[in-house]
């Protein structure tokens, strides 16, 4: 499994002003394994996630995909070349249907401008016909096809989770970023969750995970990365890093002392 | 799904509706009503110009702008000065000109200005406008307070537009147009491209959105708008000053979109078209319906007042404007006689009818 991987990032460290929230981090994701990313609130996951993405220029170190540098690159850039994230809190597109917010992440294999679809050109119509068909595709596969022309934000809440999971899943990516997909689920919409999650590393896709749900993580990781202040403190298999010390005393604490 | 289909065969509607007026105008005595019908849908078309735009980017994109009077301001200098300067120029190149100018002007001012958000736009656009409206006032070349006077009047393969009827026709041929080319780009990838940007950017960024460009764009396209319709105002008033191109028209081109309903694609023209109106028909009152004061016939020194409490009203009661709150009404007394007829039925059953 250890060939070229995907993802690389380098000695990545991000101030916010003299705070380190990242302190020279340095992990590989290669290609179709799930990695977890656990620390305690504040730890830099989701900053991480932020460089990751462009939306955060790292104060130092390097970040390649598939051998490309993607510092300094925009978030869309970014999307496009196949890395694409979700967020911790929901963000569904307001007043736009299921449909439509699965069709935006469709966005980077279209290329039809104001005026080419202010005269619905050819190419326009042909474009819209079939990323209608495609996302209705991504949407079946999920099973919200029966939801595609209600309005996003009006799902229940569980359903809106996998509609942005969906909408990500629409741009086709080699890698995604989930920033913890479980958070207010109920255990049988996580365990529905953690199966879908096999599922796409299944069809070749590398997700990268933060999660708060221990359970989640120590079943579905290969590999785990602890991070504490902006630290790597520890790496390795579920059951490796559920022992080590160190994550115990940072993070797993009384809970895990109990299952072990 | 409410496809394009739907929204032009609401167009082919309203659209008949519009070329039909001259002909229902004429049934109504123009003494009776103290105002011309034809010559203020020709003001309410050319404003639409710039409101269709403005909510393309208010409504859709989300980007407030509180100057664009001065793109229709340098639609309506370009094509004056130069069809006044060179008797041979063609006026329809002027206005295309004028169109083009005061896109290159949104280009020029949206790449700076749309870093901005929120409040702060709305402010640094605002100031955009005061300084052209200053430009329009001070610079020789505008001709001053004065202005420009007259203006030929549009003309195209040799046929002159230069009565009201015709002009009529020119406008709202061209505004139906613009409804089409507007629906079209609401709903394709870009429409959608700017609803989601105007929701969240960082969730459009993600989605590979590329959020500045397409705000950019979207400012470029209504400033084109607002020169094309400020060129035909120069064609049609055949005179223009600074005062047409003042902060005034900008809340009023804002007051539009917000009444008509932000992010409505009908909302524009009904804006348009009932903003026009209103101050004309409050001006008749008196002399309608005796015993009004007199004074509101110089109701124009507070017209502000009203579209400051338009805005108001609007914002707490009908945020998405009167084009839904009319449905909403609708709706509404619909179901208040069903319901009154539920009634009725019911008492009438329980005597044993």
């Amino acid at each position: 499994m250890k060939d070229n991987p995907v993802l690389e990032i380098n000695e990545v460290t991000k101030l916010f002003g003299g705070l380190a929230a990242l302190k020279d981090v340095s992990l590989s994701v290669y290609p179709g394994e799930i990695k977890a990313i656990i620390g305690p609130n504040g730890a830099g996951k989701t900053t991480l996630f932020d460089v990751l993405t462009g939306i955060y220029r790292p104060s130092s170190g390097s970040v390649f995909f598939r051998k490309k540098d993607i510092i300094g690159l925009r978030p869309d850039q970014i999307t496009c070349m196949g890395i694409i994230r979700t967020f911790q809190t929901i963000r569904l597109f307001e007043g736009m249907t299921v449909l439509e917010n699965t069709m935006v992440g469709c966005q980077c294999r279209t290329g039809s401008g104001f005026f080419a679809n202010g005269i619905r050109s050819r190419k326009a119509r042909n474009e819209e016909k079939q990323i209608q068909q495609e996302a209705l595709e991504v949407l079946k596969s999920v099973g919200l096809e029966t939801r595609a022309y209600e309005t996003g934000t009006s799902l229940p809440y569980g359903q809106q989770r996998m509609l942005e999971l969906t909408r990500a899943l629409a741009s086709r990516p080699e890698i995604l970023l989930l920033d913890e997909p479980a958070a207010g689920l109920n255990p049988y919409e996580t365990n529905e969750l953690s199966q879908f999650l096999f599922g796409l590393r299944e069809r070749g896709l590398t997700l990268l995970v933060v999660e708060h749900d221990m359970g989640l993580v120590m079943d579905i990781s290969d590999e785990i990365v602890v991070l504490d202040y902006g630290e790597v403190i520890a790496r390795g298999e579920p059951e490796t890093v559920q022992n080590d010390p160190r994550v115990i005393e940072a993070y797993l604490g009384v809970e895990v002392e109990d299952n072990a | 799904m409410p496809g394009p289909t739907v929204s032009y065969r609401n167009l082919l509607v309203v659209a008949a509706f519009i070329f039909l007026l001259p002909i229902w105008a004429r049934l109504v005595p123009g003494s009776a009503l103290h105002f011309d019908i034809v010559n203020l849908m020709v003001l309410a078309g050319i404003y639409a110009f710039a409101v269709i735009g403005l909510n393309l980017l208010v409504g859709y994109a989300g980007q407030v702008s509180l100057g664009h009077a001065a793109f229709f301001g340098i639609g309506a200098y370009t094509t004056a000065i130069l069809c006044t300067r060179f008797a041979w120029f063609p006026t329809w190149l002027g206005v295309l000109f004028g169109a083009l100018l005061a896109g290159v002007a949104g280009l020029l001012i949206g790449i700076p200005v749309l870093r901005l958000k929120g409040n702060y736009l709305a402010i640094a656009t605002l100031a955009f406008g005061e300084i052209s409206y200053i430009f329009f006032r001070q610079s020789g070349i505008t001709g001053g307070t004065v202005g420009i006077t007259r203006i030929p009047p549009f003309s195209m393969f040799g046929f002159s537009f230069d009565s009201d009827l015709r002009f009529f026709f020119l406008v709202w041929i061209c505004v139906m147009v613009l409804m089409l080319l507007t629906i079209n780009i609401i709903q394709s990838r870009v429409g959608r491209a700017l609803r989601a940007l105007h929701s969240s950017e960082v969730a459009a960024d993600a989605m590979g959105v590329n959020t500045g460009r397409y705000k950019t764009k979207a400012f470029v396209l209504s400033a084109v708008f607002a020169g094309l319709g400020g060129a035909l105002f120069a064609h049609f008033q055949r005179y223009i000053n600074p005062e047409s191109f003042m902060l005034t028209i900008s809340i009023l081109f804002l007051t539009m979109v917000v009444i008509g309903g932000m992010g409505n694609i009908w909302g524009a023209l009904v804006g348009a078209i009932s903003l026009t109106f209103l101050p004309e028909v409050i001006r008749a009152l008196p002399q309608w319906i005796p015993g009004l004061p007199e004074g509101l016939a110089n109701f124009n020194n507070y017209v502000l007042v009203l579209y400051g409490l338009l805005l108001m009203v609007f914002m707490i009661f009908m945020p998405q404007g009167m084009t839904v709150g009319l449905a909403r009404g609708v709706s509404y007394g619909e179901m208040q006689a069903k319901r009154l007829k539920d009634r009725i039925r019911a008492r009438k059953f329980s005597r044993g009818e």
